[in-house]
């Protein structure tokens, strides 16, 4: 006599049982103790005593919120001086006659980052759940762009020569767009 | 472990807003269950204590997406589920899960002793525990830990099925020989 396998029980014990898996355990008192044990071992297994962490880990856990929290404020005071080093920059580069092409490059690259950081904040990054790998590349990325940041701010200072100006700033045009696609991607996969 | 945790929503909403006393309050009233899913999913404590980390910061930073829909205990094991397998992957265990179902499924102790389902469930591949602790006693679905694993429904029907028949070996009393 052939009895029920333990799918069978599973699917018995779910609603999802054949016709026939459902018919023998009737008549079967064999299978029909194979599931009172399957619905007493779960039973069981959900009475077990709670599993308690050897060590309170909150310390460790609040230090972490206040760093990152710190490290997000400098990020954000980068990106704010990066800004205003643009406006800056067109401000002082704009009327320059002899350098039309290089003065549009410039105005063409920081539009764009303007554009990238404005797509960036519709993502909000900071409410989002990252994969380990994905906060990873995103911190990776951010700390590029703080250090093109940097840069700018210093060639602002030494009114640098405006290609330098252009190659900084296509730089961080790319780096946005490399942080704006992980942003993206995660959104459609999470559908966050 | 069947748990009954109400949440304040003045909590949450305080949480929310980043506010610290608020965060560690809930980081209380989870610490327990998450440690618990954790440790019943990963190898050692120490694997545990790093998932409860790394969950309650993904909270912390994901808080804002909780729309109140569902249990927030619901929200924050799905984090902590997912935080375990993530450790399991990158510990590289599923290489060697297969492995260590074949070694775990001799006896564990004597034969023709008894063990309890405390022993016999830590004796389960990583796989197994982590199928029948979250289905069968956290209550996901099968397309949930589907989800979470990076695996078929199928599959995780099939690892409750394999999970459930080891358990039952292994708690079989066997008959004292003479």
């Amino acid at each position: 006599m052939m009895h029920c396998t333990m799918d069978d029980l599973l699917a018995l014990r779910d609603g999802e049982a054949s016709v026939w898996a459902r018919r023998h355990v009737e008549e079967c008192a064999a299978c029909r103790a194979e599931l009172d044990g399957l619905y007493q071992r779960v039973a069981q297994l959900k009475a077990l005593p709670a599993l308690r962490p050897p060590r309170d880990r909150w310390g460790v856990v609040r230090d972490t919120i206040v760093a990152q929290r710190t490290q997000r404020r400098r990020r954000w005071a980068g990106y704010g001086l990066a800004t205003a080093a643009a406006i800056v920059g067109l401000m002082v580069l704009g009327p320059m006659s002899g350098n039309i092409g290089i003065a549009d490059e410039l105005a063409q690259a920081k539009q764009q980052s303007a554009q990238l950081e404005s797509t960036l904040q519709d993502y909000d990054p900071e409410s989002r759940v990252m994969s380990g790998r994905e906060a990873e590349i995103t911190a990776r990325l951010e700390d590029q762009i703080a250090q093109v940041d940097g840069r700018l701010a210093d060639l602002d200072a030494q009114a640098a020569r405006e290609a330098q100006l252009v190659d900084l700033w296509r730089q961080r045009v790319q780096l946005m767009e490399q942080l704006v696609q992980v942003r993206v991607t995660r959104a459609r996969y999470v559908g966050l | 472990m069947t748990l009954s945790l109400t949440i304040p929503d003045i909590l949450v909403a305080r949480a929310k807003a980043g506010d610290l006393e608020a965060l560690e309050a809930l980081y209380r009233a989870f610490e327990t269950p998450v440690y618990n899913l954790a440790r019943r999913i990963c190898r050692t404590s120490e694997d545990a204590e790093d998932v409860l980390q790394e969950t309650f910061l993904e909270v912390v930073k994901s808080i804002k997406t909780y729309r109140g829909e569902g249990h927030l205990w619901g929200w924050v094991r799905r984090i902590a589920a997912s935080k375990a397998f993530m450790r399991l992957r990158h510990e590289k265990l599923r290489v060697t899960d297969e492995l260590h179902d074949e070694t775990a499924g001799g006896p564990p102790a004597s034969v023709g002793t008894r063990i309890d389902l405390e022993r016999a469930f830590a004796h389960l591949s990583e796989t197994s525990r982590s199928v029948v602790w979250l289905h069968d006693v956290e209550g996901f679905t099968h397309e949930e830990i589907a989800e979470q694993m990076g695996k078929t429904v199928s599959f995780s029907k099939s690892q409750l099925a394999r999970a459930h028949a080891r358990l039952r070996g292994l708690l079989l009393v066997e008959p004292e020989v003479s």
